[in-house]
């Protein structure tokens, strides 16, 4: 027997259509904010002996990335590339992945700090009503889920036949959901405002404990990678675990059990 | 297998559409004008905290203060100024004074000095330490005394972009009247470079770069600045980027 179960409550569904909108447009223009100052320092002034990242064009044509002072020629996609208008230019990341296209400071600025908003917003909303209704209690990764990661990975790998007994969220889940919404997001949004020069003026702490403003630059980057990196096993996990089904569960909160699938997500 | 293979190129086709899409919507003067409200936001909630930007030690000192502006003056009465180590240099203070003032180089070097080793933040995101020292502004507006609406004031600087436009800057007078707000004469213990504004250079160590105005010839009090210019209060500002720059 297949039934429909209510799986996720309006404020949850919005929470993510939301964030993820905003989270698209946030990686957009913050490449495009990268560009204007296209390396990474850990240090708190800019540092070129600290120089962990660093993609520029050594010449016409040229795209040249260098991490922690190994180079690699990126031409066509890193350094150089799509300008945006339609032609090719010193570019650190192109056109088609910034927001807008072609360079412009001032406006990626602009929608970097209007879609920080609303994703904090989302957040923060999904944050409060989760943790009152008690979904996040459940969610959150415990001691105790700690030695069921690896049974549920074999599980994953098809070295088990059947997961380890677990409540709504597997506990791989668990942690990813964990990391991401309560360790990763809010890490994001504090070295973003690290960056700020006000900020900085009435809360010296918050920059320091990130190592300064350019750290902070560095760690606000990596955040984004680590991000993009969920982004990436999220979007593998609803491809392949019933795209359908798992897209009407987050678009009408309707989810419809297969044969001995427990309720939770 | 056919259908995944169209489900993930959908989804491919939807993360390349966030860069047209975008782009689109940048252009678009309504959705564009509704992006800039958020600077409004941002300017209601910090401009006036309180809040001291951090002061560093010499150590922290950065080797090389980078140049990063318009170019450095280069008219006739700029030329002139720099042949005679700016003797003949005045700051203006006019507008809404009740005592207009034009003060020399060597007045403005013979009053009380103030040093500041802070972090400059450009809004490119690079950040540079250096020693200002020079003449905290309120020390200056204490002596020209602007009248009770008085609401900015104005930074007119000898720089122009290869257009013409001139250089200028807009401060509110909480911000002017910041005890770390300075017209600075010195940097690093040696008298301002051309190149990074000598004689005189506006530092608002709290906002970012582009406030810290170079070349300044004049500062003017006034009630509001949307007659000046492009009407945003600083040649950045005209160019989209928020008049409040402490975000």
């Amino acid at each position: 027997m297949q039934r429909l179960v209510y799986r996720y409550a309006l404020l949850t569904r919005l929470a993510h259509w939301f964030g993820a909108i905003a989270v698209a447009v946030l990686i957009s223009s913050g490449l495009q904010i990268f560009n204007a100052a296209p390396y990474l320092d850990a240090a708190d002034r800019s540092t070129p002996t600290r120089r962990v990242l660093s993609i520029d064009s050594p010449a016409d044509g040229i795209g040249r990335t260098t991490i922690f002072g190994h180079s690699f020629t990126t031409t066509g996609f890193l350094g150089w590339g799509s300008d945006g208008n339609g032609g090719e230019g010193a570019r650190a990341f192109p056109g088609w992945l910034t927001i807008p296209a072609y360079q412009d400071l001032a406006d990626g600025r602009r929608w970097h700090f209007f879609f920080a908003w609303i994703a904090s917003l989302a957040w923060l909303s999904w944050l409060v009503s989760s943790a009152v209704k008690g979904n996040l209690a459940e969610m959150i990764l415990r001691p105790s889920d700690l030695h069921k990661l690896w049974p549920m990975q074999a599980y994953y790998l098809r070295l088990r036949r059947d997961p380890p007994p677990h409540g709504s969220y597997n506990p791989l889940q668990k942690a990813a959901y964990t990391f991401v919404l309560l360790v990763l997001a809010p890490l994001i949004l504090l070295t973003g405002l690290a960056l700020s020069p006000g900020i900085d003026a009435i809360a010296h702490p918050l920059t320091m404990i990130f190592g300064g403003r350019q750290f902070a630059r560095l760690w606000h980057f990596v955040g984004m990678l680590l991000f993009v990196g969920f982004v990436c096993v999220h979007i593998f996990q609803v491809l392949t675990q019933g795209f359908f089904n798992q897209m009407r569960s987050m678009i009408s909160g309707w989810y419809r059990l297969r044969e001995h699938e427990s309720v939770g997500p | 297998m056919k259908r995944r293979l169209f489900l993930a190129s959908s989804i491919a086709a939807a993360l390349a559409g966030c860069s047209p899409i975008g782009t689109a919507l940048n252009d678009n003067a309504g959705f564009h004008h509704a992006l800039g409200l958020e600077g409004s936001l941002d300017a209601a909630l910090m401009e006036n905290l309180p809040g001291l930007a951090r002061e560093y030690s010499i150590a922290d000192i950065s080797k090389n203060f980078p140049v990063d502006s318009l170019p450095t003056p280069t008219s006739v009465t700029y030329d002139r100024l720099l042949a005679h180590d700016f003797q003949s240099y005045t700051l203006a203070v006019v507008g809404a004074v009740e005592r207009p003032l034009s003060l020399s180089l060597a007045q403005l070097q013979r009053m009380p000095q103030q040093t500041q080793i802070t972090r400059h933040d450009c809004v490119e995101g690079w950040s540079a330490i250096g020693a200002w020292t020079g003449v905290p502004l309120r020390r200056i507006l204490q002596f020209a005394r602007p009248h009770r609406d008085a609401r900015y004031a104005i930074f007119r600087c000898m720089d122009r972009d290869d257009q013409g436009t001139p250089y200028y800057e807009s401060l509110d007078m909480a911000q002017a009247y910041q005890a770390q707000t300075l017209l600075a004469l010195r940097l690093n213990g040696e008298a301002i470079r051309p190149d990074h504004g000598a004689p005189v250079r506006l530092r608002v160590p709290t906002q970012l770069g582009y406030k810290s105005a170079k070349w300044v010839r004049e500062i003017q009090i006034v009630g509001s600045f949307a007659h000046l210019y492009g009407g945003k209060g600083g040649y950045w500002e005209d160019q989209g980027y928020e008049w409040y720059a402490g975000i």
